[in-house]
Formats: structure tokens, sequence, C-alpha cells
């Protein structure tokens, strides 16, 4: 796992990747903070953080989209795989690595609240607990780049896909409020959800049998539960998507709270995606 | 040792590689033939673990490489079939990063990247990028990783490729060298090649084991044929007059090859592959044509192997 992220962390420096990465965010960062807290004169410092939080969509794919989609292009992942090395110290190391690029990054943002502190007060409580909400819905976008990156051996394809699912996860708040609200289009569209998980189930793992169990619990739990509270469906596809929303779990740190379930969020969503990547690479070893 | 057991990989429809079955010894060089898509990289790829197998066991020096991955891997040192090597990393570095990856002991890193680069003849070039090395380097540079840590076992995919004949020489040396403490496997499709380094053959052909022995034993039981070939002072209708005495001989060819001044070359054939050689030698000297050489027609490995692989008309 060292040699990974040794050799992943050197790369991003002996290329002008890791350089050009942090100078665009720190530039971005720059920008907000000289708008809101040195223009604006606002004192809350969660402003300029969530402004640059959109740029994450040029940002991110400029460091995860040749994370793992390249050493299957140039087959050095030939190298790597047959290495001694499990493929989940494999994916720790690559991750730890973004990981790594992103925090040189916001250790010289860390400074900011500081340097602000001499114009006034600034509420260092609320400015970091705010940063580390910030560094954790980072890594959690660094997290679904990398799995999108080892979908593919195109870094373009990697690039273009990650950008997409960043906007997804942005404009998920705004698509929520267009959503119905109606429980009977609820659940025809829960179904249909279900529906296309089911194919997407069947098209990677090929096994009738997993697949039509989950379509019949899934659609079958759906229909049950609505036929004994229609009144569960209420919203409740604002409630499911709105979970999806990655953005909106930042949006509480703006007002000085510190919600700490957002933390375990970004945790875990990291988490899930870099056990998805892992299972996406041990998947690919049974196919080609 | 290498055990490959009934191995199967299965793409859809299509069997790339179908029960395919062998051992090879300690200290043996087994050569991998076969066509294009004859499943050669695939079997290669599954025994050293980068894919999985549909069906079937791999496995070296008794570590199964599904079960015990790391243990196996640690006696494999794999060379596929474009080198994998970073181009933007220097050969040193790379090497370096090899040692690491393979968890050679810290104390012993410097000096293995020293030792493979001298054995592959990569020193001077320790400090370029590998981007900018021409084709055989980076082939070399990717053999030098396969040796890092002196594993027991190398997979050799293609080795040769992109070598210019001089290196190709000095490159079999150096396999037949490493043979002699190594297990090795050497995919090839070029017939010289193996024939002249490895200890046996074996020939897949749509991802089944068509046949595995020394390349001796292949041309012995496969590359033998009815035919005999001569050079005489004499007329194809006189040679064919003198030879109508002896009864099973199906057929006689004149061989357009250039054996000498008023010297012709025939292919003479037995219809039933009895020894025909002596009875050839009597009927000339009785008809008094003079016989400058006589002897079979022997199949090389290539005949064989092109009669063994090309039946269906898979030429690809």
């Amino acid at each position: 796992m060292k040699a990974i992220y040794k050799r992943e962390l050197k790369a991003y420096f002996t290329s002008f990747l890791g350089y050009l990465f942090i100078a665009f965010f720190l530039l971005f960062v720059g920008v907000f903070q000289y708008l809101y807290n040195l223009r604006g004169e606002y004192a809350n410092f969660a402003l300029a953080i969530n402004g640059t939080a959109t740029f994450f969509l040029l940002l991110v794919p400029m460091l995860t989209m040749r994370i793992l989609a390249e050493e299957k292009r140039q087959r050095t992942d030939q190298l790597i795989f047959t290495s001694p090395v499990s493929v989940e110290r494999i994916v720790l190391g690559k991750y730890l690595a973004l990981v790594t690029v992103f925090a040189i990054a916001m250790a010289i943002v860390c400074v900011y609240p500081v340097i602000l502190h001499n114009y006034g007060a600034t509420n260092y409580a609320v400015a970091y607990t705010t940063l580390l909400a910030f560094f954790l819905l980072g890594c959690t976008y660094m997290a679904i780049g990398m799995f999108i990156s080892s979908l593919t051996e195109s870094q373009v394809f990697a690039a273009v896909v990650t950008f997409i699912a960043i906007l997804f996860t942005l404009m998920i708040d705004m698509l929520v409020e267009m959503l119905p609200t109606g429980n009977t289009l609820a659940l025809a569209i829960l179904i249909a959800i279900a529906l296309v998980i089911a194919v997407i189930t069947y098209v990677m793992m090929k096994s009738k049998v997993v697949t039509g169990i989950f379509t019949v619990l899934s659609v079958g739990g759906l229909i049950v539960a609505y036929a004994v509270n229609k009144q569960w469906f209420d919203g409740s596809l604002a409630k499911v998507f709105g979970w999806l929303s990655v953005q909106s779990r930042f949006a509480l740190f703006r007002y000085g709270i510190v919600d700490i379930s957002s933390y375990v969020y970004f945790i875990s969503m990291s988490f899930l995606f870099v056990f998805l990547t892992i299972q996406a690479i041990k998947k690919r070893r049974w196919e080609a | 040792m290498i055990k490959v057991e009934h191995l199967v990989k299965q793409y859809g429809d299509f069997r790339a590689v179908d029960d395919l079955s062998f051992t090879v010894e300690k200290g043996e060089i087994l050569g991998f033939l076969g066509p294009n898509g004859a499943g050669k990289s695939t079997t290669m790829n599954m025994i050293t673990g980068y894919n999985s197998a549909t069906e079937g066991d791999v496995s070296i020096n008794g570590f199964n490489v599904y079960d015990e991955p790391e243990k196996a891997k640690r006696c494999i040192g794999y060379l596929p079939e474009i080198p994998p090597v970073y181009p933007d990393m220097r050969v040193k570095e790379y090497l370096s990063f090899c040692t690491e990856l393979k968890e050679v002991p810290k104390k012993e890193r410097k000096a293995e990247v020293e030792r493979v680069m001298e054995l592959l003849h990569v020193k001077h070039m320790q400090n370029k990028l590998i981007k900018h090395l021409s084709k055989g380097y980076r082939q070399r540079v990717g053999l030098a990783q396969a040796l890092i840590g002196n594993p027991e076992v190398l997979i050799l995919d293609e080795p040769t490729v992109g070598l210019d004949p001089m290196q190709i020489t000095w490159m079999r040396e150096l396999i037949r060298s490493l043979g002699r403490e190594h297990t090795i496997i050497l995919s090839s499709h070029i017939l010289f090649e193996v024939n002249a380094v490895c200890d046996r053959v074996l020939i897949i052909n749509h991802g089944k084991k068509v046949i595995i022995d020394t390349p001796e034993n292949i041309i012995r039981t496969l590359g033998g044929t009815n035919g005999v070939r001569i050079v005489v002072r004499a007329g194809e209708d006189a040679v064919k007059n003198a030879l109508s005495g002896i009864g099973n001989i199906s057929r006689i060819e004149t061989l357009t090859e250039d054996v000498g001044e008023n010297l012709t070359a025939y292919a003479v054939y037995s219809s039933d592959g009895s020894e025909i050689r002596d009875r050839i030698a009597s009927a000339c000297a009785k008809k008094g044509i003079s016989l400058f050489e006589l002897n079979a027609i022997q199949k090389t490995l290539e005949d064989v192997f092109i009669e063994m692989t090309g039946k269906e008309g898979d030429t690809k």
C-alpha cells in the first residue's frame, strides 16, 4: 500500500496536475473569500467555502480521472494486480494519495481564518468545523471520481462522467423542488427506479436468481407499503433524492451549526465508493 | 513448480481457454505455442492471478493462486505482452518502485535494483524517462521488473518481441541461463526460438491443449513423413522408370531446389510408410543412375505446428 501511495503522490507532483489542482483550488477559495469576507465584510467563513464547493465540478475530475483509468490504458495494472499487494490495499493507497493532495491544499486554506482574525473577530470553532466538513465533502467527491475512473480506460470519459455525477449532486436540490408530491405517482416512479436497478444488477451480475429476488422484494415491498398506508409515499421522492444530495449536507454549516450527521454522511459515502471501486476491479477480473 | 488443472475461461458463449491442464517442474522452461487468439495470454493472465478462471485451479509452489493470492504472487515474476512500465518514470525510479511493490526487504532494495539493471544491461539508461526508451529497452526494463525479488517462477509473454536480432540472441541466452534456477513459461510464435530455448513445448489451439512434449519427441512422433529426398544425375522419366520396380511408391515429385550442375532433386513417397531408402539405392545402382544424396524428409516443428493449428483454415 505504501509503495502505491508514494508512487501516486509523486506522480501528481512530477506532472503539473497536483500543482494545477492546488493552484486552481486556492484561486477559487481566494476569489470567494475576497468577495464574501473581504469586500462583503461577512465574518462567516462558510460562505466563501460554500461558493468554492461548486468548483469541485472541475477540480475533482482533474485529480481523479487518471487514477485507475490510466493504469488500465498503459497496462501497468498488470504489474500492480499481479504483485503481492491486495486490491483493497492498492485502492486504499490510491485514495489516500488523492486525499493527501487535497489535504495539502486544505492546509493552506486553514491559515485563512487566522489571517481574517487580524481584521475582526473570527469564530475559530465555526471556521474549522466548516473546513472539516468541506474537506470531507471533497473526500466524498474524490471517492466518487475514483470509482468512475475504475470503470473505464479513458481519462476523458472518466472526467466527463465525474463532471456529470457531481453536477447531478449539485442540481439535485433544484430537481427535488420540481418533483411531484402525489403518492400514486411517487409509487410509480419508485417502482420504475427499482426496475432500472434490477436491470443494472442483471447486466452486471448476469444472475437471474439475484435479479429475481431483488425485483420481487423491492417492487413487492413498495406495493405492500402503498397498500398499507398511502401517506407514507407523500413527498417520498423528495426524501429519496434529497438523501442523494451531497451538497445540501453542507448547508447547515453556513448558519454556524455543527451538523455531526453530515460528517457521518460524508465519511460513509467515501467508504461506500472506495468499497465500490474495489468491487468494480474485482468484478473486472472475472470478466476480462 | 507450476500446476495448472482443468483451467477454463469463458466469455459469454466463447470459451477462450478450454480444460487446460499441465505442470512445469522447477528448472524447466516450457514453451507456449499457439496462433494469435489461441488463449496464450489469457492463460498467462490466469496463472499470474491477474484474471480469474471460470473453472479450474492454478497452484504455484503449492500455493493456490485464488485461495492464497499473496503467497502465490510472491513466487511469480510476470512480463506481460506489453511491458507494464510507467512512461513518466525513470528506469531506476521505476525499478525501485517495483522492489517496494514486491516487498523486497528495505535493506536489499538498492542492491536488487542494481542487480537487475546489470543483468538486463539497462544501467546506462537508469536516469532516462521510460517514455524516451526504444521498444527493445522497454522490453528489457519490463523483464528487469519481472526478475525483481528473484521469484522462482517466471511467466514471460513473448519476451523477444520488439528486439533487434542481436538482442534476441542475447535475450535467449539470458532466458536459458535463468532456466537453470527458475521455472519458466515462455510464450512465443517464433518456433525457432521455442525450439532453441525450451525443454518442453505446449501447443494450444482454440483454447485447447493440442500436445505437450519435448520438441524432439514432437518431431519424432508427428514429424515423420513417408517421403525420401534423393539427388541424382538423371531426368524425371529415367528416375520414374528406375523406381517403377519398387511396388509401394505412391508418387514422385521433382523438387525445384538448385542442387548443382546437371543434378536434380526428387521427392519419392511410399504409399504405406515402409522403409524404401535401401530399395531406392539399389534400384538406382541397377539402372546406372548416379545417386548423390538420399535422406528421409523430416517435418520441422513449424510444419507440425501449422498442421496441428491450421486445420480449420484459421490462419489469423
